[in-house]
């Protein structure tokens, strides 16, 4: 999973978009992904989804603009979150559900997986 | 060793203290302590009277406003006094920690030792208004609790600085509550901060609303996204995930 890297790295560019929190719990047979998007209306969230992968983009419903802060930037601001996230399994995207409340985005994804009961001799 | 010698707790200016009540609200689970005790201090207009120094803190200081500060900050008056951090605790800091601010709350004679933290609460996301409990370290505290009608934890096990922190008070002879305010586990939970402060009010006293905490909530969500990565990665090392576990002695 990518979640020790996307803990451990700046959570913001200079592309406009901000690495929200996200946090990825894996329930054997789901996969359970929260992102944390404050200043985000539930229609401006974009979610899609490959076999392997989620990818997050959420506008904020007005821009943030960090001044006077830090040596280089100076001045930043920021537009969306964005985000994707690699999983090492495969998931169902078509079976993907999602709900968004007060500016918690959760995400249940099915693992793609064929299983067969084992008889015993 | 005196553990407590590896942390220095340094007084600006000369408060004569007046058997204040002592507010921790140092970073933990969905930084509620924090939040809560930076929205008193901004609220009350509290001056800074102090910082705390340790060669196990990490290598940084914070810039504001132009002025060089400590990231471990006392702020207060002669009645309360608040302590709160901008960076994440490292866990080889906690004993020493606590036992320093252990040592000064006996030193200035804190009547009370008030630690506000979270409960993570898996249906955060479902609960409207977040509850809070309370942990008490003596039978002054637990009455006082009680007085007040907070509700107790009443088995389980809590982990982390504001833990360590009851325990050092007894040592001490102090009375030390914790209080802790259900909330997101790694995301910044302001309406638990809202609720703490709810809380924190029938021992204060002071009449902190939190009607604007609640306004200004994702604005203090996106400032506190950096202190809560940062504090998220030190959980596990802060034994957190045994606040989930059932004690063998459950009753």
């Amino acid at each position: 999973m990518e979640i020790e890297r996307g803990i451990t790295k700046a959570m913001w560019g200079y592309d406009g978009n901000l690495e929200p929190l996200y946090d990825v719990e894996d329930k054997g047979a789901e996969i359970h992904v929260t992102f944390d998007l404050p200043r985000v209306r539930k229609e401006d969230v974009e979610i899609s989804t490959t076999e392997d992968t989620i990818e997050v983009i959420a506008k904020m419903s007005n821009t943030v603009c960090w001044e006077r802060w830090g040596g280089i930037q100076k001045r930043i601001t920021f537009q969306a979150f964005k985000k994707q996230i690699r999983f090492p399994v495969h998931i169902d995207p078509e079976k993907a559900t999602a709900s968004f409340k007060n500016g918690i985005l959760r995400i249940n994804l099915p693992k793609m997986r064929r299983e067969v009961l084992v008889g015993i001799d | 060793m005196n553990m407590g010698e590896l942390v220095r707790i340094v007084e600006e200016g000369a408060v004569v203290y007046n058997n204040p009540i002592v507010i921790e609200g140092l970073p933990d689970v969905g930084l509620v302590g924090t939040i809560a005790a930076s929205y008193a201090v901004e609220k009350m207009g509290y001056k800074e009277i102090g910082y705390i120094e340790s060669d196990l803190f990490p290598p940084v200081m914070v810039i504001h406003k132009g002025k060089l500060k400590s990231p471990f900050r006392i702020y207060g008056d002669e009645n309360v006094v608040i302590v709160l951090s901008e960076v994440a605790i490292p866990p080889n800091a906690v004993y020493p920690l606590t036992e320093a601010l252990a040592d000064w709350f006996k030193a200035i004679s804190a009547k009370l030792v008030i630690s506000i933290t979270g409960l993570p609460a898996k249906d955060r996301m479902d609960i409207e208004k977040p509850e809070v409990f309370a942990v008490g370290n003596n039978e002054d505290a637990m009455k006082k609790l009680k007085d007040k009608q907070v509700d107790l934890l009443e088995e389980g096990f809590i982990a982390g600085t504001y833990a360590i922190m009851q325990r050092e008070c007894s040592k001490k002879d102090l009375s030390a509550i914790s209080l802790l305010a259900q909330c997101y586990p790694v995301y910044p939970d302001p309406g638990a901060a809202a609720s703490a402060i709810e809380s924190l009010e029938k021992f204060l006293e002071l009449g902190i609303d939190v009607a604007e905490l609640n306004e200004r909530a994702e604005e203090i969500k996106l400032k506190a996204r950096d202190l809560m990565r940062q504090t998220a990665l030190s959980a596990p090392e802060m034994q957190k995930d045994v606040e989930q576990d059932m004690p063998i002695m459950y009753q």
